[in-house]
């Protein structure tokens, strides 16, 4: 599904180089849910904007179902990004002078679907949400933990394969994080591949995978402990 | 806490100079515009003789012909009523006048004849319109009577003829005849030319004036407007002076009511006893109008002046729109900010306070910004005229300056004031929260 | 296109919206009115006067002194003039087409019937004077030197014939203007004058008068103290003989002063002055108020698109094309700029019916407001073009940044 290899990222200013990849080499199989830890400042967010095509890279290469995106021009790239991709963000992103409706609208305005159909798609997210019913409200008349979840109709409304999700809990109390968590994994069963950057370690073990990000590299997982304590004596 | 107020409306400036001088651009191009506009109705509109204006009276008699169905009634009376009226009453200063041209030879030879604009007009009319004077005075009745051949010039004339010096006593070969000086002018220049609104209100005034009766008895070539309505009978000067052709302007002054009704009876009498004699068959609803009454009567202020001052209003409103909208930009942009300052203890009243003063700097900027602007808009105006009209008086003064600057803070506070309540209203924990 | 979502999330910033709208109305107003006053100041300075006014040129000698004759003075000066090479034609005349000043009254078929007088400029020149202004004579004849009469201004009595504009001939004679030659007309005091002749064109003196193409020339020197001469050269002989003219005359006879001396293309500018400057005015208050509404709207688009930078970021993210972005910030643009021209086009009629009733001034052709519309709401895509493709610009990374 996504396969990368020695992917480097370089951030230019006019005093300094920064490198915020270093070498990632990742390889996530169809169906897979991998979270990704690490400390602030490690490359998590710099890696899932790549993955999701948000950000280009240094060199690398980056191939997802199997085609080279590095060559892809940026119309290319927003057309893949709302086919292939979902997006759920930490401060969920909602536009707030829409209505939920209006909200879980928008990626399948730019695909440019009939009108039949995209009500039809966006009454059944927001449904699997249980948010049906407030599909007029603005998203200000929202709790938090609504908001993710109308954020996570956007992002599944358009089918896609693939679901990055940054920090998706960070703005949440457990309880509603909880709620969230489940209703990703309940995604992730029905065949949806999750990447998701995640602080909080229970949840990170609660995926098959996680994998650890240390100063723009994947950790060794050998060597997890040892960096682990480096980091808290840094 | 004034002071910091204005320190932190600069710093506000300096923080979004694009945004904010786009603000002073838009206050300063409105007021600009719009103050043009208003000096130019300010002095147009204006009151030539404020002290006076309401004793001053022109008289409008019942003149046309019922067959001319839209014929309006000329502003000036025929020589059978002017003198009419002359004899009429000297219980109260009155002057017929009316222009004329001729031709100057200077005693000095290497002065070239020239011709000048003159008038001819009663003693009073100097006292009426208190004309000031340099040197001299202007001639007594006692001249009118006479058909004394004497003169009083302009100071503009007496500069050419004598280098300014007095000439009182010396004498002006004009029209082939020889006359008296008595009087020089000090520098007088009404805007409107109030006491001739119909041979260009805003032309220069006179440049020498004569005993009226001499327009006549010297035969002098009269210039200006004349207006008949029927045909003279018969041939020559006599038939001219004795036809329904109107040519002289006449004012009265009628310094109480009494007087105004007094002299307003004598008219209305006369105008009755005329009808019976089968003239003035078509009846006005006014016969005395004072300056002001007659500069609107007359329609003075250009249609172009009353266009200009409807689309500058507009122009103004844009500009206000146009702060409003980049204030409420500003003020909701600020939001953060105004959330820290709540937070810290600043209540509606200190945040209210301090927007208004933001707004009133930012008007203020704009409103000396738009002093130049109508400086700039009166300068192009007087290079367009050219020498179409009297133009000195189109300048700024103290009066326009203090209410350009007035009305720039005025508007842009007014035109603040919604941004500014929300702005006071913001709701701190949401901003705060948000960070 | 998304214009359900727009409208709904324009509705939520109803201020906004409405602020920029009302900007537009009013710019679309001034404009619309500015120019159609511009263009129609522009329609009254391009009438033709009917003078072939390129090559002419005037001045006034004004005599002085017990010994000055101006009868004979006028037929010396008239001579020279005509003998003078380089110039075509010399005539005397009482008043100029385009000067703002001049002489008026009327004619009628039925004499002592006032309320059938139809208004007339008059002008009294010499034999010369249609060859001199250069008018067409398309009826009858031109005058002969017999026709001339020479009297005083206080005289009354005019000469016995008359050269009318076609204009006149057909308020006269309604049934035919051909007719009019050889017809006797009457004066306001009952003289009768014969018509011998019509020119295509001759404007009155007074460009905003309402019968400005009725004219009338009588064949008249009319000694009044001074005496106007217009006087029509060869081709680009202008420059050159205006001041030998001046020289000429002023040596010829000391005792008077020549003044005024000016080319016709001169008096046209002065008495047009006022509609060119108030063309002017209107010119610079339409890219005053242009520049102000298109400067408002890029400072409010900009600001709105700061304050959306997340969303714009996020929309990229959910896949919004850079053109997507675009033509949202251009159709949301199009949108308030069709509410602006919408209510701009109800308060130009109404402020056109203000200066129909104040001023006279006429109706506005019909097609004046929807072209406001139009060329209002490209000003507002113009202005707003910049800032939409900067928004287009920010990159879609944005959306996972926390500020």
């Amino acid at each position: 599904m996504l396969k990368m290899t020695h992917i480097r990222k370089v951030f230019h200013t006019d005093l300094v180089e920064t490198h915020a990849l270093r070498d990632i080499s990742l390889d996530v199989a169809e169906g897979e849910f991998i979270t990704i830890t690490g400390p602030s400042g490690c490359g998590k967010t710099t890696f899932l904007n790549i993955a999701g095509l948000l950000e280009t890279w240094t060199d690398g290469q980056y191939l997802l179902d199997g085609e080279d995106v590095a060559k892809l021009g940026d119309y290319q790239r927003a057309k893949l990004r709302n086919q292939k991709i979902g997006f759920i963000f930490q401060s969920f992103n909602l536009m707030p002078d829409l209505n939920l409706f209006d909200n879980v609208d928008v990626p399948l305005r730019y695909r440019g679907m009939k009108a039949a159909e995209r009500r039809d798609r966006i009454d059944r997210a927001l449904d699997s949400v249980g948010l049906l019913s407030r599909k007029k409200h603005l998203p200000s008349q929202l709790s938090g933990g609504q908001q993710q979840r109308v954020a996570i109709a956007r992002a599944l409304v358009g089918e896609p394969r693939f679901l990055l999700a940054d920090e998706p809990t960070g703005n949440l109390d457990s309880n509603t994080a909880e709620g969230v968590m489940e209703l990703l994994q309940t995604i992730n069963a029905a065949g949806t591949t999750i990447i998701m950057v995640t602080h909080d370690p229970s949840l990170a073990s609660r995926s098959a995978r996680n994998i650890h990000f240390l100063d723009g590299r994947i950790a060794d997982p050998d060597h997890l402990n040892t960096a682990a304590q480096l980091h808290i004596a840094s | 806490m004034f002071i910091y107020y204005i320190r932190l409306a600069l710093l506000s400036y300096r923080r979004n100079p694009v945004l904010s001088s786009l603000m002073v651009l838009a206050v300063a191009i409105g007021i600009g515009a719009y103050m043009v506009i208003f000096t130019l109705n300010y002095f147009m509109g204006g009151d030539p003789i404020p002290h006076k204006s309401k004793q001053l009276f022109h008289v409008q008699l019942d003149y046309g012909d019922p067959a001319f169905a839209d014929f309006d009634p000329p502003p000036q009376l025929t020589y059978i009523d002017a003198t009419a009226l002359l004899d009429l009453t000297s219980a109260y200063p009155r002057t017929a006048s009316s222009k004329f041209v001729g031709v100057v030879e200077p005693q000095n030879r290497e002065i070239r004849p020239f011709s000048v604009n003159g008038r001819g007009n009663f003693s009073d009319f100097f006292t009426m319109f208190d004309i000031p004077f340099q040197y001299g005075s202007g001639w007594d009745r006692s001249a009118d009577e006479n058909r004394q051949q004497v003169i009083v010039l302009s100071s503009e004339l007496n500069n050419q003829l004598f280098g300014g010096a007095n000439s009182v006593g010396e004498t002006v070969h004009l029209h082939g005849f020889n006359f008296t000086v008595v009087g020089v002018m000090d520098s007088w220049s009404p805007v409107p030319k109030f006491y001739d609104v119909n041979n260009g209100p805003f032309d220069p005034i006179e440049e020498a004036y004569i005993p009226w009766h001499l327009i006549i008895s010297l035969r002098m070539d009269r210039s200006g407007n004349t207006n008949c309505w029927a045909a003279p009978e018969g041939d020559g000067f006599q038939a001219f002076l004795n036809a329904e052709c109107a040519w002289i302007q006449f004012w009265v002054e009628l310094r109480d009511n009494a007087a105004h009704e007094d002299y307003l009876t004598l008219i209305n009498n006369y105008a009755a006893e005329q009808k019976s004699f089968g003239r003035l068959q078509q009846p006005v609803d006014k016969r005395l109008f004072d300056v002001n009454e007659w500069l609107i009567e007359q329609e003075v202020v250009p249609d172009e002046t009353r266009i200009l001052s409807a689309l500058a209003a507009m122009l103004l409103a844009v500009c206000l729109l146009n702060t409003v909208g980049l204030l409420l930009s500003k003020f909701l942009g600020k939001a953060p900010e105004i959330g820290v300052r709540q937070a810290l203890g600043a209540h509606k009243g200190s945040l209210f306070i301090q927007h208004v003063i933001e707004a009133g700097v930012i008007g203020a900027v704009g409103g000396v910004l738009g002093l130049g602007v109508a400086a700039l808009g009166l300068e192009g105006i007087k290079v367009l005229l050219g020498d179409l009209m009297v133009s000195d008086w189109m300048h700024l003064n103290v009066t326009v300056v203090v209410i350009t600057i007035a009305l720039a803070i005025v508007c842009t506070v007014i035109a603040g004031l919604y941004p500014i309540w929300r702005a006071c209203t913001i709701n701190p924990a949401i901003h705060l929260k948000m960070q | 296109m998304e214009f359900g979502p727009i409208l709904r999330a324009l509705s939520r910033n109803k201020l906004g919206v409405i602020l920029i709208a009302l900007q537009i109305a009013f710019t679309m107003t001034v404009i619309v009115n500015a120019v159609f006053i511009i263009n129609q100041r522009g329609e009254l300075m391009q009438r033709p006067s009917g003078l072939d006014e390129a090559s002419l040129f005037h001045l006034r000698s004004i005599g002085f002194g017990q010994n000055f004759n101006e009868e004979t003075s006028v037929a010396d000066d008239l001579s020279r003039l005509r003998q003078t090479p380089g110039i075509v034609d010399a005539t005397v005349i009482n008043a100029l087409p385009v000067s703002d000043s001049g002489s008026s009254s009327g004619f009628t078929l039925d004499p002592g019937n006032l309320e059938s007088v139809v208004p007339s400029a008059i002008y009294y020149a010499d034999h010369r004077s249609l060859n001199t202004m250069g008018l067409e004579l398309i009826a009858g004849v031109d005058f002969e030197v017999s026709d001339v009469l020479v009297r005083e201004s206080s005289s009354n009595t005019n000469a016995d014939s008359v050269i009318i504009t076609q204009a006149l001939a057909e308020q006269l004679f309604p049934d035919g203007w051909q007719s009019a030659v050889g017809q006797s007309i009457y004066t306001p005091s009952q003289q009768a004058i014969r018509i011998i002749g019509i020119v295509r064109r001759l404007q009155a003196p007074w460009p905003q008068w309402s019968d400005i193409e009725n004219s009338a020339i009588f064949p008249e020197i009319v000694i009044d103290g001074s005496s106007l001469y217009l006087i029509r050269t060869e081709p680009g002989e202008q420059d050159r003989l205006m001041p030998a003219v001046e020289e000429m005359l002023a040596a010829s006879n000391p005792q008077r002063i020549l003044r005024q001396m000016r080319t016709m293309a001169e008096t046209r500018e002065e008495s047009y002055r006022i509609d060119s400057v108030m063309t002017r005015i209107l010119t610079v208050v339409i890219a005053t108020l242009v520049f102000i509404t298109a400067m408002g709207i890029v400072g409010l688009a900009v600001f709105s698109i700061n304050r959306r930078r997340k969303q714009i970021g996020t929309r990229r993210a959910l896949g919004a094309t850079r053109g997507a972005i675009l033509r949202y910030f251009l159709l949301e643009n199009v949108m308030i700029s069709s509410m602006g021209v919408v209510f701009g086009a109800v308060l130009t009629i109404g402020f056109n019916m203000f200066l129909v009733q104040t001023f006279n001034m006429p109706r506005i052709d019909w097609y004046y407001t929807p072209a406001g519309m139009l060329a209002l709401i490209l000003v507002g895509l113009l202005a707003v073009i910049g800032p939409s493709r900067a928004a287009a610009r920010i990159t879609p990374a944005l959306a996972t940044r926390s500020v």
